[in-house]
């Protein structure tokens, strides 16, 4: 296919370079330069895609992040796509694929218009609430089938090949906008010496400056881009993203960018030459002062079938002309109500085509661009407008009529217009879309007819978007922005610097001109849309007004005006003039809306950057991690940790389940021996004279007796009396301790500390630091523990000389140790701590010598068995914070007499948690001894009691224990330590009732002999 | 003397020893090292000594002037090194520094500065085994720090002598400036492989030298 709509010369695309592309499956050509929208439009591509709501053909309306229509499906492969790309953004690679996002089984035969032509006059606004209301059940079913219907992008099925990241950016003046007035702001604020970013949505930097007429100093207005942009990237205090949107301007001027690095080159990173670059980057700026250059957008007007495909905006058709040497028709139409779209009909004219007429809305258009365009011969009709575009896929008419905008009527005889393209121009839009983000609402401008950005702090908007329209005002506004801009950073040498000269123009003020009047009432004339992503009509938001929606916002929910990717780049204003017009009010009265982050969509893969796959989380590592993973050892994780949780063994080629090896590693440990890497429990260095009186405050039990050489169990409370941590704590000289705490708990613990001390005792002299990574710890455990580890250390290990809950210095394999003789096994047990940077070698050596022992290592599952064997607790597993030391049976660990009241003690006094029926600590015995019960299951006194039945507690732990050789439970039960050997029952989902009788929670060894000897 | 037990973690004979990243070094090597231009170049400055100094700045200043004849820095945020450029004391919190001296000085580095400290109120963790200090250099180290901080890395706002606890990716680490040429970053052992692995993936687009 031909580029039937490209001209011969001019145009900033290189022709040399000829790119080939597939839209919808059709093979077309382009050339470098060109984005997917001008190359579809030099081959004459009418229709982009369907609507929305209607199912309407849909062509290319805009040239930039306003397009409403062609908003493609991007990528070669399923693992390439990229929903939702407007195809006026995209930057034509060869081999490009892309598909338009609605329309099945194509864009040109649609078989969802039945619903468009039968139906279109039955949709109303609120069609698919009113319709599909009832009943309420359906709706998810009905949802689905809309849904599929309209096409909103698909996500891609497979794994993207790319990679996306972040960069975190800092500067005094962010510049967003490169067009005349960011240039010139960004170019005063970096010669000022200010740290600067200028960033820009599209291919290239320059803005209106690259498809404009006017010339600065004489020559064309791109030379001095060029220029400017050659002076910036000379200087390191610049940082300039093209290619790259401001999506999100947040509080205290963070502002988000999401810059498409390779997506403009090749269907991936790799394809396009790279290895290990982004696809797509999102930058987080912190900005000083924020300078908003972000332009207009133009207003398309609204009148009967607006949105037939050959209907665009005025500066679009400028723009594909002169920046893409594309003129996306043969006979043009202008419709106006200001001077400035009239450079379209002159581009249109210079690039040899017909300009049929330009209907201008107001009566005496006098200025200078009129002027030429009379003198160049092109008819002008004033007073007048396009009430009406002719045509079925493509336009073929205007019908042009005189009109009275006081009274909103059609004056005169209609008359018929021949053209293929119609243009308009309602006026410009300051893209307030940004400063909107920050919560301030845009302020009405009357003479502008216009928003333009309410007050941010930090903020200062230059040239369009401040509603400044003459180039020569914008280029000196936007000086003056940067300039504001670095003198508020500090940098008070900031000059005024020399602009190039531009031409003055005598200018015929703008009339307001929104929707146009019909023959027909807007109820009764053919579609005039407002919105034409969301297929929002000036009947519909006239119906939402007459069904009482007044507010804006309201009518904004009701007809989905701006709704979506779109944010109502084109339609807000008209749909709010509409709604002014019906309710007779003027515009600001009835409200802005509020625009939201983001501006244009951003791609998942850049929100989340690199924090996935194996980066998503960190993943803690033991100092015997590799030891582990060399051993077979399968891994839980404990919060970030990763812990051995079992270690199979392959027993004849068989490697056993989690059971099996689970039964075998706690036999070893009772019978023989067995070791646990223990590194991961939170240890804390405590120092200071105070130490001792701040663990009595912090921990239920007594500390003031603890010697040096001693260990200590210890529970600590939350203020309101609920256990939050427990561990064991070492005197290791009267003013120094060692605290562990839970493996999960060790963060929250240390924040706890320091927050009492900092906030409540700051009079303690007391420090605490977290040695949690410096320590490895092995614990061997079992009745040959002392065997294997006295053949490792000359310490001496004898029960009387290093009795139950001492610990000791000492040397273990070379290396200098600490070991604790505390156990959580019930079995005689050393806990050995060594500079992790020696665990390893320590760890090698115990298993050099434990072979003849048998030495069994073991992972946190049989841990958990051995420990529930004895009763003992793990907190967060038995206790879920609502537990408190008494309802575990451990008044042995709480020092109601202390001098100083420690915290919780005076929530352990209130009525609740002196009920007697409170959930008490037990341990269960199924009837059935291969019955291994539900962990959470709920416990209930009559097992026959219908639903709902009274839940009198709840299982907390379960195992099948193999030394007892029977399932065995613990449990918290209302008031359960006065009912030992009662049955309870235990109800499951699907009928089954076991049943348990309520026993000690200490299994075996309940004199607690086989840890002392 | 303060009452505290000292404990001398260095051992008398040569038992094995690992770096917090010798498993990493094994599991995760660099693609393709030393074949490509090195933007980016990564080395372990493994098995130093660390410790935590705690107390207030007058007595610690004093006694580290004593024992090592190096001023403790009172500035926030400031690290200064001594005329080796083997120790070093960097400000982490108003009653916090952190030293980092040669491998196996840390004990007795301890032990004087106890003598030397007395009965003030204060506190010493040798903290050896919990931390490593990577070294990042080459023309797009800074671009891989913009990837993994959210801290102002610009040399306006991070002069040499700087060094600030902040957030790496989603760890912790103490980031520093010792020379015009250099950053390193002190991490916790266990974080120290999710560290070095977030450092090779965002220094990978351009080309990493690893230097074990």
């Amino acid at each position: 296919m031909t580029q039937s709509n490209r001209i011969d010369a001019g145009g900033r695309v290189d022709r040399s370079q000829v790119l080939e592309f597939t839209f919808n499956g059709q093979r077309y050509q382009g050339f470098k330069g060109d984005t997917l929208a001008s190359a579809l439009l030099a081959n004459g591509v009418n229709i982009v895609n369907r609507s929305f709501k209607y199912s309407r053909a849909r062509g290319i309306v805009a040239a930039g992040a306003e397009e409403p229509n062609a908003v493609v499906q991007l990528g070669a492969r399923a693992d390439t796509q990229v929903p939702n790309v407007r195809a006026t953004q995209q930057g034509l690679y060869n081999g490009l694929v892309a598909r338009s996002t609605n329309g099945w089984p194509n864009v040109q035969r649609d078989v969802m218009s039945w619903v468009g032509r039968l139906g279109g006059g039955f949709m109303p606004p609120g069609f698919y609430y009113k319709t599909f209301m009832a009943p309420a059940s359906m709706w998810m079913t009905y949802e689905k089938y809309i849904r599929m219907g309209a096409g909103l992008g698909r996500a891609p099925t497979e794994s993207d090949p790319d990679i996306y990241d972040h960069m975190h950016h800092h500067c005094d003046v962010m510049v967003i906008g490169a067009g005349p007035a960011g240039l010139a702001a960004a170019l005063a604020a970096a010669r000022a010496g200010a740290r600067v970013i200028l960033c820009d949505e599209q291919e290239e930097m320059g803005g209106s400056l690259l498809d404009s007429r006017e010339t600065l100093d004489g020559v064309a207005a791109t030379r001095w881009v060029e220029q400017t942009l050659k002076e910036l990237a000379g200087l390191a205090n610049v940082t300039l993203l093209p290619r790259t949107t401001a999506n999100g301007y947040h509080d205290h001027n963070f502002v988000t960018l999401h810059e498409r690095r390779t997506e403009h080159l090749a269907d991936t990173a790799r394809a396009a030459g790279f290895s290990g670059q982004s696809r797509a980057r999102l930058h987080r700026v912190r900005a000083g002062q924020v300078v908003l250059a972000s332009g207009t957008h133009e207003r398309p007007l609204v009148y009967a079938n607006n949105d037939l495909p050959g209907n665009m905006l005025a500066g679009a058709v400028s723009n594909y002309i002169r920046r893409y040497a594309v003129v996306p028709g043969n006979r043009l139409v202008l419709s106006t109500s200001n001077d400035h779209a009239y450079r379209a009909a002159l581009d249109w004219q210079e690039a040899g085509r017909k300009v049929v007429a330009i209907v201008d809305a107001r009566a005496n258009p006098d200025g200078d661009l009129v002027r030429q365009a009379r003198d160049s011969g092109i008819r002008v009709i004033t007073n007048s407008a396009v009430i009406e575009a002719r045509g079925h896929q493509r336009v073929t008419g205007a019908r042009v009529s005189a009109v009275d905008l006081e009274r909103f009527v059609v004056t005169g005889k209609v008359d018929e217009l021949e053209c293929d393209t119609i243009a308009t121009s309602g006026g410009y839009s300051p893209v307030v879309h940004l400063s909107s983000h920050t919560g301030t609402r845009p302020q009405w401008d009357e003479a502008l007819l216009g928003f333009v950005p309410g007050k941010v702090k930090g903020m200062i908007s230059a040239g369009g978007v401040a509603g400044q329209f003459d180039l020569g005002e914008t280029l000196a506004d936007g000086a003056r922005a940067g300039r504001q801009a670095a003198q508020e950073r500090g940098f008070s040498g900031a000059q005024d610097i020399a602009l190039p000269a531009t031409r003055t123009r005598r200018e015929s003020p703008a009339c307001a001109l929104y929707q146009v009047p019909h023959e027909k009432s807007a109820l009764r004339a053919p579609k005039q849309f407002v919105d034409l992503q969301n297929d929002v009509t000036a009947a519909g938001i006239e119906v939402a007004t007459r069904e009482g929606f007044e507010s804006i916002e309201h009518v904004k929910r009701y007809t989905a005006l701006g709704f979506g990717t779109d944010q109502g780049k084109l339609g807000n204003i008209n749909g709010m003039a509409i709604a002014a017009r019906c309710l007779d009010r003027s515009i600001p009265e009835v409200g802005t809306t509020v625009f939201r982050p983001n501006y244009t969509p951003v791609t998942f893969g850049a929100i989340v950057g690199r924090h996935c796959g194996e980066l998503f989380d960190p993943k803690r590592y033991t100092a015997l991690h590799q030891w582990h993973v060399e051993n077979g050892a399968e891994f839980e994780d404990v919060g970030q940790w990763k812990r051995p949780w079992y270690f199979p063994r392959t027993v004849n080629g068989k490697k056993e389940t989690l059971h099996e090896a689970v039964n075998r590693e706690c036999l070893a440990v009772r019978e023989g021996v067995g070791i646990l890497d223990a590194s991961t429990l939170g240890k804390i260095d405590i120092q200071g004279p105070d130490a001792r009186e701040f663990l009595g405050r912090v921990y239920t039990n007594k500390w003031a007796q603890l010697a040096p050489g001693r260990v200590r169990y210890g529970l600590m409370c939350k203020d309101d009396g609920m256990l939050m941590d427990d561990g064991t704590t070492s005197c290791l000289g009267d003013n120094h301790f060692l605290m562990t705490t839970t493996t999960g708990g060790a963060a929250g613990v240390l924040e706890w500390l320091e927050l009492w001390h900092q906030t409540e005792w700051p009079e303690l002299q007391v420090y605490f630091n977290s040695v949690t990574d410096h320590w490895a710890t092995m614990t061997v455990t079992g009745p040959d523990a002392r065997k294997l580890l006295s053949e490792l250390t000359d310490m001496d290990l004898d029960r009387e000389s290093f009795k139950f809950m001492d610990w000791r210095d000492a040397t273990v394999a070379e290396v200098p140790a600490r070991i604790f003789r505390i156990s959580f096994t019930g079995e005689l047990a050393f806990e050995i701590n060594v500079q992790a940077n020696y665990a390893l070698h320590v760890w090698k050596k115990l298993f050099e010598h434990g072979e003849k022992y048998n030495l069994t290592p073991y992972g946190t599952e049989t841990m958990h068995v051995l420990r529930a064997e004895k009763g003992l607790i793990i907190v967060g597993q038995d206790t879920d914070g609502s537990v408190t030391p008494e309802d575990l049976g451990m008044q042995w660990a709480i020092g109601y007499d202390k001098p100083f009241p420690w915290i919780g003690k005076r929530a352990l006094s209130r009525p609740d948690t002196l009920r007697g029926d409170r959930k008490q600590f037990v341990g269960l015995k199924p009837k059935d001894p291969n019955v291994v019960l539900e962990e959470g299951a709920q416990i209930v006194f009559d097992g026959k009691q219908s639903i709902p039945m009274d839940m009198k507690g709840h299982v907390t732990s379960s195992y099948y224990s193999a030394s007892l050789k029977h399932g065995f439970a613990l449990a918290v039960v209302m008031g359960g330590r006065d009912r030992m050997g009662q049955t309870v029952y235990i109800p499951m989902t699907d009928g089954t009732v076991y049943e348990a009788e309520i026993v000690s929670p200490v299994f075996i060894d309940p004199k607690g002999e086989r840890q002392h000897v | 003397m303060s009452n505290v037990r000292e404990f001398n973690t260095v051992p008398e004979g040569n038992p094995q020893v690992e770096s917090p990243l010798a498993w990493s070094y094994r599991q995760h090597p660099v693609p393709g090292a030393g074949s490509q231009r090195a933007g980016v170049t990564l080395r372990e400055k493994a098995l130093l000594g660390h410790l935590v100094l705690r107390g207030g700045a007058i007595v610690l200043d004093e006694a580290v002037r004593q024992v090592l004849d190096m001023n403790l820095p009172a500035k926030p945020n400031a690290l200064v090194f001594d005329d080796s450029g083997e120790r070093s004391i960097q400000w982490l919190s108003p009653d916090e520094w952190l030293l980092i001296v040669p491998g196996g000085e840390e004990c007795t580095l301890e032990h004087a500065l106890r003598e030397a400290l007395g009965d003030a109120h204060f506190s010493i963790v040798n903290a050896s085994g919990g931390q490593t200090v990577l070294s990042l250099s080459g023309e797009n180290a800074r671009e891989v720090l913009m990837k993994s901080i959210s801290y102002d890395v610009h040399p306006s706002a991070f002069p040499v002598g700087k060094g600030v606890t902040t957030v790496f990716a989603k760890a912790s680490v103490v980031l520093r400036r010792p020379s015009e040429a250099e950053w390193e970053l002190v991490v916790r052992r266990s974080f120290a492989d999710y560290c070095y692995r977030w450092l090779l993936d965002a220094s990978s687009e351009y080309g990493v030298d690893l230097q074990q």
